[in-house]
């Protein structure tokens, strides 16, 4: 075989009949309003930036009040950040504010962890105190790779390959950050976590990579949906006087931890108050700049106008409620590092003030959707702060804020509505990767909407995701019942991140002296926990008895087994993975305890019903629910796949020995591993010297029966990895002393995890992605058919799960034009009635992402779907590229 | 001493390379040299509490320390010292 060639064979892998060579374009795209097309090209030339505004106000309150009662002290230090950030206002905006004052802004929060500045401290430092200024010229010049700062250069330094930081505030970085040092969450949760027996292990699971990182320090909320009911009923003056009638009412009573909590409320809402009067007058200020009487000058002072009364009070239109419910997603943001902080069914929370505005004849479709083109370049502006592992390896750079549609009322009715249909249409005319949309699909959900949202899908925009609600509710009923959730309030889910089911309730909004149910999160992070074991690695570790091949270090003592039979390898499978989410489950309960005893959160709180009614903060369970921390794996499929293999090929068939397939294994089949050839998926590897003595061997690993194919030989160990893993994770509590549930997402991880694992034997190779989702089949191996893959996907009950993931790619060609759509509706139907969660589709041709992977610039507008978000190609890492590349194309749907 | 673009009043940063200038709406590099109509934007260089200590470095109020170039329009204590450009 010829260096560079595909191991299948084949150029692409796809299922139907060959095609034409030109690359098909998606369906025409719509286009947005002027307004916001113009924003969104800011947007695009715009670079990920840091400040260090908001660290440093809080740190300099925080030291001022050593000895304050810590929630309190907490409060005032976000209120000095919150009130010191400089206002900006961008040129036809229409929602303004953000987290800092760029654009796509972000800061570093030093109180959860300093450790990654200060590991680079010596480089960052000199980097920053090095003469050579480069004409400003030069500077902005530099575009390239979408809005990463990929590298230094000029005055701003880059961290963590994403960041740019002016270097005249790179200094106070390294300062601010030495004042945590042995103060942050991850320090203080470091020193008590290696008290937790087994904690050796723990570190040894982490230097492997078998758990992609800890999640107390790093994002330690999100993963949720937020909610607005509070300032939409009361504005922030109404819960200001809650708070205080509230103080009255505790205040030297029992259970005095309820007067901080409301003393501390107070404190935050008088720095987000502060905050917004500010952009006020940066409102009046750019007024001045305008032309008197303009149209320009008139937004600015309607603007001013507007955030001076929601400085104070609940919102009197649709567009005051849009622009309110944005203050307080960035004042959560701007509380913790974040990810997935998701604004849930925001089309049904605002339904009441948009359908009054259209019936007074103020606010027409056209104005409605420009506004929401405008949230949408809002969202996407949204950028987490953390440390490249954490932002690259797991985010991709997204910040996951999903917005639902559809679902069901509180009495059980469609609850799809005409501004969701303009949610979906300004999805359209305005494609940007967030907010990215779920359509949650009932049997009831009205057909034309989902027309509506297949007409979405079909653009190639990744979204709406397709959920399923009955399914999502049967999952929130077994885990939330003992904590009084009922039938009706299960209706009040929604998507918390990328896809984490998440709690909700009706809460009653009072309009005009009607009640309107508004639906809202009520329940703190999920997917905090045991975030990712990567289960191919964890085979690896079984294979070679508790050692790590890539590093030679043990991770686990030995199993003691001599892996002779399938069922040993089964059991010493289960005996790892047990061992690692026990001993992550009590370590991460302490940086987790940690957080909440450092860092408490007060503007999250102060939203989520019911902690202004019990005095406590999510930390004490002032939640509704609270059973929210969860076991995360990945590369579930590679596994399974590989447990078959071994099944049939060691076991069964006896192909080979045990030993002959670990010294394959070492050998990487004979390939050069990803890391050499530099590519990640299988669709091009380079042959090594010796491939030949291994091709037999590689070639039964990889014809071995693979998931995906309706092939019961694979999916019955599919289900009993499913019992097993969705059974077992109730045997572990949270600090809240909850049980742990299972969750099945990727997120981006299957690309680092992949990088660290060896080969499989499956047939993957060394340091190559794993499969993406949780039900998807491994790129290529997919060869019968999308109802196959949907048999396979849905062999097990969805519901025993916070979710599962299953992405397809589908050419252009197989739905275009209103019969394609119809097609598209019937699979996605199709597939969910099977009981399955969720499905989500990247409509594209794949050799157009092979051009933009050779071409970027030409391609800076291309989004993908990965695995429960959209993103921008161009901000993807290579690893995750060759993946999508690589998935299977499906050029006909039947 | 030559003024930057990103330590004028009028100037918008969109990013910590670029900006816009509110005056004439024009893309402007941050580190770009400014133009006549340049006005110093409060920072704690111009403030009478800041006492400068090393380079990017300097003591606010005599206490804590702060950056020369932080932009200070938030800050309440903030007085104009004399202009030193």
């Amino acid at each position: 075989m010829p260096a560079n060639q595909t191991i299948s064979g084949n150029v692409f892998n796809l299922y139907g009949n060959s095609r034409s060579e030109e690359i098909a374009e998606r369906p025409v795209k719509k286009s947005p309003s002027l307004r916001a097309g113009k924003l969104r090209e800011l947007y695009l030339q715009a670079k990920s930036s840091a400040s260090m505004e908001f660290p440093y106000w809080y740190t300099r309150r925080w030291e001022v009040l050593d000895g304050e009662i810590t929630i309190v002290r907490r409060a005032a230090a976000l209120k000095a950040g919150f009130e010191h950030l400089t206002p900006t206002i961008f040129p036809g905006e229409l929602l303004v504010m953000g987290k800092t004052r760029y654009l796509r802004g972000s800061y570093p929060l030093p109180w959860l962890s300093e450790s990654f500045f200060l590991a680079a401290e010596d480089e960052l430092y000199k980097q920053a105190l090095k003469d050579g200024k480069i004409s400003a010229d030069k500077v902005t010049t530099m575009g390239q790779g979408g809005g990463n700062v990929t590298h230094s250069e000029g005055n701003v330094i880059s961290i963590a390959g994403k960041f740019g930081m002016r270097k005249e505030e790179m200094p106070m970085l390294l300062k601010t950050a030495r004042k945590w040092h042995n103060k942050s969450v991850d320090d203080i949760g470091h020193r008590y976590e290696q008290m937790v027996p087994g904690y050796k292990e723990k570190e040894a699971i982490m230097r492997a990579v078998i758990c992609m990182f800890d999640s107390g320090y790093t994002l330690p909320q999100g993963r949720e949906v937020i909610n607005y009911y509070y300032p939409l009923q009361y504005g922030i003056s109404g819960i200001i006087n809650i708070c205080e009638k509230a103080i009255n009412e505790v205040a030297g009573a029992p259970g005095m931890d309820r007067l901080y909590f409301y003393k501390a409320v107070i404190l935050m809402l008088e720095g987000v108050k502060s905050w917004v009067l500010n952009h006020a007058t940066e409102a009046r200020n750019m007024a001045s700049y305008e032309k008197e009487g303009s149209l320009q000058q008139t937004e600015y002072l309607e603007m001013a106008e507007r955030l001076e009364w929601l400085a104070e009070n609940p919102p009197r239109n649709f567009h005051e409620a849009l622009q309110l419910t944005w203050i307080f997603h960035v004042a959560v943001l701007n509380e913790d590092a974040i990810s997935g902080l998701s604004p849930g069914r925001l089309g049904q929370v605002l339904f009441p003030f948009w359908k009054r505005d259209m019936d007074r004849g103020t606010l027409d479709r056209e104005k409605t959707i420009e506004l929401l083109e405008c949230m949408r370049v809002k969202y996407t502006c949204l950028d987490c702060f953390a440390s490249m592992g954490v932002v690259g390896g797991v985010l991709s750079g997204n910040t996951f804020n999903n917005l639902c549609v559809g679902g069901l009322k509180k009495d059980g009715s469609d609850a799809s509505n005409e501004l969701e249909m303009l949610i979906l249409e300004s999805g359209m005319t305005c494609d940007t990767p967030q907010p990215t949309l779920s359509l949650l699909f009932d049997e009831k959900t009205h057909e034309g909407f989902l027309m509506q949202g297949v007409e979405c899908t079909k653009i190639g925009t990744g979204y709406p995701a397709w959920v399923n609600n009955r399914t999502a509710m049967e999952f929130l009923m077994s885990n939330f019942a003992d904590e009084g959730m009922t039938i009706e309030e299960a209706r009040a889910w929604s998507i918390g991140g990328c896809l984490e089911t998440s709690p909700g309730s009706w809460m009653p909004l009072e309009l005009d002296g009607k009640i309107h149910w508004i639906p809202g999160g009520s329940a703190p992070a999920t997917s905090v926990g045991v975030h990712f074991i990567s289960l191919p690695k964890l085979l690896e570790v079984v294979l070679f008895d508790g050692v790590d091949q890539r590093t030679g270090e043990r991770i686990f003592p030995s199993h003691q087994l001599k892996l002779e039979t399938y069922e040993e390898v089964w059991q010493a499978f289960r005996q790892y993975f047990s061992r690692a989410v026990e001993v992550l489950t009590l370590t991460n309960n302490i940086q987790h305890d940690a957080w909440r005893k450092i860092t408490p959160s007060i503007v999250n709180s102060m939203l989520k019903p019911d902690c202004l009614e019990t005095g406590k903060d999510i930390g004490q369970q002032g939640s509704r629910f609270n059973r929210t921390f969860n076991v995360e794996i990945c590369g579930g499929v590679n596994l399974v796949n590989s447990l078959a293999s071994m099944k049939l090929n060691v076991f069964e068939k006896q192909h080979f020995s045990l030993d002959k397939l670990r010294e394959a294994i070492h050998a990487n089949f004979g390939y050069q591993t990803a890391k050499q050839s530099g590519s990640f998926s299988l669709m091009e590897q380079k042959p090594g010297n010796d491939y030949r003595e291994w091709m037999k061997i590689h070639k039964l690993c990889l014809d071995a029966p693979k998931f995906g194919n309706d092939n019961p030989y694979v999916d019955e160990l599919f289900v009993r990895w499913q019992d097993f893993f969705t059974g077992m994770c109730s045997n572990y509590k949270s600090l809240y002393d909850k049980p742990l549930y299972a969750c099945q997402i990727s997120v981006s991880t299957h690309a680092p995890m992949g990088a660290v694992t060896e080969a499989t034997p499956d047939g993957r190779l060394c340091g190559t992605t794993f499969v993406d989702g949780s039900v998807s089949a491994y790129p290529g191996t997919d060869k019968n058919g999308p109802y196959a893959l949907f048999n396979s996907a849905t062999c097990f009950n969805h519901a025993t799960s916070q979710n599962s993931q299953l992405n397809m790619k589908i050419h252009p060609s197989a739905v275009s034009g209103r019969e394609g759509s119809r097609k598209f509706l019937d699979l996605i139907r199709s597939y969910l009635r099977k009981g399955a969660f969720h499905i989500q589709f990247n409509i594209v041709d794949s050799k157009m992402l092979r051009e933009a992977q050779a071409d970027p610039e030409k391609y800076r507008g291309l989004m993908v779907r990965v695995a429960g978000f959209t993103q921008y190609w161009v901000e993807l890492g290579k690893q995750i590229q060759d993946e999508v590349i690589a998935r299977t194309e499906y050029q006909e749907l039947s | 001493m030559e003024n930057h673009h990103k330590d004028c009043r009028h100037y918008l940063p969109v990013d910590v390379f670029k900006g816009i200038c509110k005056r004439d709406k024009e893309n402007i590099a941050a580190d770009g040299e400014s133009c006549q109509h340049f006005d110093q934007i409060a920072q704690c260089l111009f403030c009478r509490h800041f006492t400068p200590s090393g380079e990017f470095i300097g003591q606010c109020m005599g206490k804590t320390e702060a950056w020369p170039e932080m932009i200070a329009t938030t800050c309440m204590d903030f007085e104009w010292e004399i202009r030193k450009n």
